[in-house]
């Protein structure tokens, strides 16, 4: 700073200083006080969980655990690893993603750029958000009554006396595909309506159709915002619980089960487990007797959440218009 | 770039048809089965070694739920075979047919910290429907405080059994915690000092006290014997008489020795 | 045919795929209302509204279900779903209450009272705790919180002044309603917190200059501003409690008890149970007809509620569209 500035500034102003709690009444001291103590906790909850599932998952997880598979038997020394569930988390994962995105990148894709008839985008916008309030179970009830009609018997396989038997990981992946709808959907329409008029329109001025410029020039732009739906869909794919138990059925094992000759197709058809199945099952509330394998499993599910997390903070940060707020990816990443 | 686009259609079609093919080929018949927790463990083993000893011809998918639940979906058609730990009932589905194929037997379970040796039938019915609250009022027990009573779901077989052979036809108190499975109720009686229940013996002789009844001890020797009144079927139950897959399955549980020795190493044939 | 793929579409071809697409969500969505009404209808048929009534224990009941063959006579369907909606509205009722105060308490100290490093650690520890799966709550309940209580904090003496009527373990009304707290509390904070920044400053910074205290400034200008976001994260979170079935079905007890307020503390030992528990319970029975229209009937129950929740906060904001900060 020169010597002609700083006597044409006044001297820097004083920062507002917090008005001294000692001028504050009593109640507004308490409650300010509470508040203190709401958002610690939340940190010391967090903090606290984090902590005990390490400590606990870490003293059970080890690389033979990771990479064995489930086994049958009586003891939980006995039954193995955890390699069948992780894959399963992962097969499910990619169905339900694979299913998701380009459902949902389309309808917000048709929703801003195109909206025609009016009552069909009205009800676009109102199934999305039905589909975003309503609770897993509801979902894992009909997906389930559904696959079970002999229509879908080739989503999954129909035992000998006719009974489509309606659990596989096709039909779960279908099933929780429509979890991971409204965060892609969402996600996309922001990042579309926040695209400023004028990419539109120079594209159109150049005489591009509405087709070329989605392709070439919207999307394009709008891939973080894909990117960080998609991220927040894996999310909820992932913690879901309800539609994988109903869906993968609760076998007595719950390694893969091929279902056909073929290694692909079968498994796709077949049954098995994921993370949070097998967790429900070894825990005291499903078949089982066998916490430690309860929290080493999640252990890790808990390091998928951390790591997706992450992730989806990293996507959307290379983002530039159009981000989700902190409450919607809350909001719809965690419904889990 | 038309050229290889051409190429990648083929290529994938024939990687579609060389992965459907083989599919169609092998066509072995699978056999579904739900039904009892109790004897699921004798099931999956017996169905392990079918599998073995026909290869490539059957493949089993077997679910539990519980006896009741195994013949409500084997009258509606859902799986191919029941799993059934209980007597038929004139409330069941008509059109049933019910395979004995091995025996088991009830005991009543205590924790080992609570090493209650026998129980009289006044005594079990006293406790288990709810007039005994409290175990200072148990001869034979060490422990104190009042008494939980752990119980199966409705769907069990095993509580039928229970409720016929050891408890005179009485039902069991709304009170008891309902478990689903007979592994459940193994691991709550494992864990309460003060926990009382029923299981089968597969699970009834490991880490659990198993409690008499009326003087004589629930043993697999007392069970043979005919001396130890709780004693019963394991059943496989189809929809009609048994075809196909699920026949020569039942017939090789019947009439196999692989089969027998199977069934003998924990529970007890049937001849 | 490749050939013709290859060539750009036209818009309109563009528009009825991207269309077909959107509507096929529509599809799927109306589908499942109509199955699930459909397969629901023949327990209401049979009970009418004495289904919502009180009278006997619900899982008993479902029990007798299985029982009945393929085609069950009307007396089977008899249930009385009172006990479990009661069981609901309990635990989302009391985890709303208390979770709506924490929310708002510390949703006011993240955007105002913390240091900005608190703050960079409570926004992902909030986004965190959102996003952890309900089975690894439900484990850490049943597996350390309910043995705790049933062990440390339930005395024999309680539990054998209600040893007639029911069982006490541990799990039941008072762990499930503090898990479910810790799960939907999250996502009011994030929610609450997000609509709090978009106040202008100077609606603020115009109370603070008349000589209030910035948490009274907030109090009473912030928060009167936002009460339509208020609204609308309480009925999510709401929605949220309610559709909760794995941790519930893991640490309530499993009873269809209704814990009655009368009973003094024990009352928060007691065992319940909720519709969507009693659904994931009861899913390898669902062959069974009647079963199978009960639990069907739950899903509708719990399908009514969820769009009740977002018709009522949608009622409720109307009025308070005066207000343009924070409205969603």
């Amino acid at each position: 700073m020169s010597a002609s500035t700083t006597q044409a500034l006044p001297a820097r102003a004083p920062r507002p200083r917090r008005s001294s709690l000692r001028s504050w009444r009593w109640s507004d001291r308490l409650v300010y006080l509470l508040a203190w103590l709401s958002g610690l906790s939340l940190c010391l909850v967090a903090a606290a969980l984090i902590l005990y599932l390490g400590v606990r998952g870490i003293e059970y997880v080890s690389p033979s655990l990771l990479f064995s598979r489930p086994t049958a038997g009586v003891d939980q020394s006995q039954i193995g690893g955890i390699l069948d569930p992780l894959l399963g988390t992962l097969l499910v994962v990619a169905i339900g993603i694979l299913l998701a995105t380009p459902t949902g990148v389309c309808s917000a894709v048709w929703i801003v750029e195109y909206g025609r008839p009016r009552w069909l985008a009205r009800a676009v916008e109102s199934s999305i958000e039905i589909v975003a309030g309503t609770p897993d179970i509801v979902i894992a009830l009909f997906a389930l009554t559904l696959f079970q009609l002999g229509a879908f018997g080739f989503l999954s396989f129909t035992a000998q006396g006719g009974g489509v038997y309606g659990r596989s990981f096709l039909t779960a992946g279908v099933a929780v595909s429509l979890l991971a709808i409204p965060p892609v959907f969402l996600a996309t329409r922001d990042g579309l309506q926040a695209l400023p008029g004028h990419q539109r329109e120079g594209a159109f001025a150049l005489g591009k159709t509405r087709v070329a410029s989605i392709r070439r020039v919207l999307l394009p732009g709008v891939r973080p915002n894909i990117g960080t739906g998609v991220t927040l869909g894996m999310g909820r794919i992932i913690g879901d619980t309800a539609i994988v138990f109903l869906l993968l059925g609760v076998g007595a094992s719950q390694r893969f089960d091929f279902q056909g000759g073929t290694p692909g197709l079968g498994a796709l058809r077949g049954t098995g487990s994921t993370l949070t199945s097998y967790i429900y099952t070894t825990s005291p509330a499903g078949e089982g007797n066998a916490p430690q394998k309860a929290y080493a499993a999640a252990f890790v599910l808990l390091l998928m959440v951390l790591a997706l997390n992450a992730c989806a903070g990293f996507v959307s940060a290379r983002g530039a218009g159009g981000r989700m707020s902190f409450g919607d990816r809350v909001r719809f990443g965690a419904w889990a | 770039m038309k050229r290889i686009r051409r190429l990648t259609a083929a290529l994938t079609f024939s990687g579609v048809l060389g992965i459907a093919l083989p599919a169609l080929a092998v066509a072995a018949s699978v056999i579904t089965i739900s039904g009892a927790t109790a004897s699921a463990p004798l099931v999956t083993l017996l169905a392990q070694k079918y599998v073995k000893v026909k290869p490539h011809q059957v493949k089993f998918k077997i679910a539990q739920g519980g006896a009741n639940v195994g013949i409500a979906d084997v009258a509606a058609g859902r799986v191919t075979m029941a799993d059934v730990s209980r007597d038929p009932l004139p409330s069941d589905p008509s059109g049933l047919e019910f395979y004995p194929i091995a025996k088991y037997f009830v005991c009543v379970v205590t924790n080992t910290a609570n090493p209650l040796a026998n129980l009289t039938q006044a005594q079990a019915q006293a406790i288990f429907t709810g007039k005994v609250r409290d175990w200072s009022q148990v001869p034979g027990a060490s422990a104190h405080g009042t008494i939980d009573l752990i119980s199966r779901t409705s769907s069990a077989g095993v509580l039928t059994t229970f409720q016929q052979l050891l408890l005179g036809n009485k039902t069991v108190s709304s009170i008891a915690s309902q478990e689903p499975s007979e592994g459940l109720l193994q691991q709550k009686v494992k864990s309460d000092p003060n926990a009382i229940g029923f299981l089968s013996d597969y699970f009834a002789l490991k880490g659990v006290n198993p409690v008499g009844y009326n003087g004589v001890g629930c043993s697999v020797a007392n069970a043979v014997s005919g001396q130890y009144p709780g004693v019963a079927h394991f059943y496989e139950v189809t929809r009609g008489p048994a075809t196909g897959a699920s026949k020569a399955f039942i017939s090789w549980i019947k009439h196999s020795a692989a089969a027998r020795k199977i069934i003998a190493s924990s529970w007890i044939p049937l001849n | 045919m490749l050939e013709r793929l290859r060539h750009p579409w036209s818009d309109r071809r563009a528009e009825l795929v991207l269309g077909a697409a959107a509507a096929s969500v529509c599809l799927v969505i109306g589908l499942m209302i109509a199955f699930v009404a459909v397969r629901a209808w023949p327990t209401f048929a049979h009970n009418g509204l004495s289904w919502l009534g009180p009278g006997g224990n619900t899982e008993h009941q479902i029990g007798k279900m299985l029982y009945t063959g393929p085609h069950p006579p009307a007396s089977a369907y008899h249930l009385s779903a009172w006990p479990l909606i009661y069981g609901t509205l309990l635990t989302s009722g009391l985890a709303l209450v208390f979770g709506m105060t924490f929310a708002l308490l510390a949703a006011i100290f993240l955007v105002e009272f913390a240091p900005l490093t608190v703050r960079r650690v409570l926004v992902p520890v909030v986004r965190l705790l959102a996003g952890v799966p309900s089975v690894i709550y439900g484990l850490v309940g049943i597996l350390v919180l309910a043995p705790f209580v049933g062990n440390h904090v339930i005395s024999p003496a309680q539990k054998r002044s209600v040893e007639y009527v029911v069982q006490l373990d541990g799990t039941g009304l008072i762990v499930a309603v503090v898990i479910l707290t810790l799960m939907i509390t999250p996502i009011m904070v994030a929610l609450i917190a997000d609509a709090l920044s978009t106040v202008p400053t100077a609606w603020r910074e115009g109370a603070v200059a008349l000589g209030v205290n910035p948490l009274r400034a907030t109090l009473a200008v912030s928060l009167r501003a936002i009460r339509p976001a208020i609204v609308a994260a309480g009925a999510f979170a709401c929605a949220r409690a309610v559709g909760e079935a794995v941790m519930i079905a893991m640490v309530s007890g499993g009873n269809a008890f209704t814990p009655k307020p009368w009973d003094g503390v024990v009352f928060l030992f007691e065992p319940l149970l909720t519709l969507a528990a009693s659904i994931l319970n009861n899913a390898d029975a669902l062959s069974a007809p009647a079963v199978g229209s009960t639990m069907n009937a739950f899903a509708l129950l719990l399908l009514f509620s969820a769009f009740v929740l977002s018709l009522g906060s949608y009622l409720v904001k109307l009025p308070l569209r005066r207000y343009h900060a924070g409205l969603r």
